[in-house]
């Protein structure tokens, strides 16, 4: 009995819910909607097409990033895994001896790599302006 | 509201006749704007989002493919375009266990007016979590139909079915007494 008084009220409540969902009051566009999305449209269609990115001219410059990032990310491991070794207590050789030369400290690897930044920065420049200029 | 004028007037729209958008706005207006209204429920929104769907539309109209009726793909690209717009900015609308009750059950059966209590299980809708919610707007914009709803809302059928069934048990449990018809207490 209980559980058939249960029933009843879901679907009673279920009925309910149809009822007032089902008719809701509908609204409708104001008198200028049509008119209106029709701006939009031609102001859409008007507009010149977007530019599209220069992947023919950018490619040469993303396979070299590419290529310079993972050399520099395995100089990286080979450093790292180098100084593991020294830090083993076996060999007592100097941190430096273990590190690819460009890594060493002193004046020179600091020359070459500020150089190497310079012209870094030097080509990402003159390429970002030969991009923006639309030359070739 | 044929889908051969939709087909026809897409064909030309895309043939580089933009007037002829105009036909398919008249057409789907009413519609769309609805349909936003239910997830708003605030007129000057439910415009602007309706404006931003045709605008949509009309982008990509030439990624209708035609095994689908014209009204289902609009349908379905405005119901996602009115979810994102709800969830980023989120309707106006109290929480869920705001929704008043009456305090004395039985006081309302007689006294409460169906609009009040109408009002209230509309607010009680709004606050639902969205996956019920727009689960039970579609439900009922598309007239019960669960096939439609779960077109609109790119589900499968059985999860419309569960969320459906889902949210309208969390209405009962919140509007017991709202939701408790007279004359099944009759009886």
């Amino acid at each position: 009995m209980g559980r058939w008084e249960v029933r009843m009220t879901t679907n009673a409540s279920d009925e309910e819910i149809d009822r007032v969902l089902s008719f809701e009051d509908e609204i409708l566009p104001s008198s200028g909607f049509a008119i209106s999305v029709m701006d939009a449209v031609r102001r859409e269609a008007a507009a010149p097409p977007p530019i599209p990115f220069p992947w023919i001219r950018a490619l040469p410059v993303l396979v070299v990033s590419g290529i310079a990032l993972a050399l520099f990310l395995v100089a990286g491991i080979v450093a790292v895994a180098q100084l593991g070794k020294v830090a083993a207590p076996r060999f007592s050789m100097p941190s430096t001896l273990a590190l690819p030369p460009l890594l060493h400290g002193g004046m020179e690897s600091a020359a070459i790599w500020t150089l190497l930044a310079l012209v870094a920065t030097f080509v990402s420049v003159r390429f970002s302006m030969r991009l923006a200029s639309g030359r070739r | 509201m044929s889908p051969s004028e939709d087909q026809a007037e897409v064909e030309r729209v895309l043939a580089g006749d933009i007037s002829a958008f105009e036909g398919i706005v008249r057409r789907w207006q009413g519609p769309l704007i609805n349909l936003a209204y239910r997830f708003c429920h605030d007129r000057g929104r439910a415009e602007e989002m309706a404006q931003e769907a045709f605008l949509r539309a009309y982008r990509a109209l030439s990624q209708w493919r035609k095994d689908a009726v014209f009204s289902t793909w609009l349908f379905a690209l405005a119901t996602n375009l009115y979810r994102s717009e709800l969830r980023r900015i989120p309707a106006r609308m109290v929480a869920l266990d705001e929704v008043a009750e009456p305090a004395d059950g039985h006081a309302s059966d007689g006294g409460l007016e169906d609009h009040d209590r109408d009002m209230a299980v509309r607010r009680a809708v709004l606050a639902l979590p969205s996956r019920y919610r727009e689960a039970l707007v579609l439900f009922y914009f598309h007239e019960m139909d669960v096939a439609t709803a779960a077109r609109s809302l790119e589900l499968p059928e059985g999860t419309v079915k569960a969320r459906l069934s889902r949210g309208r048990e969390i209405l009962r449990r919140k509007l017991p007494q709202r939701l408790a018809a007279p004359r099944l207490k009759e009886a």
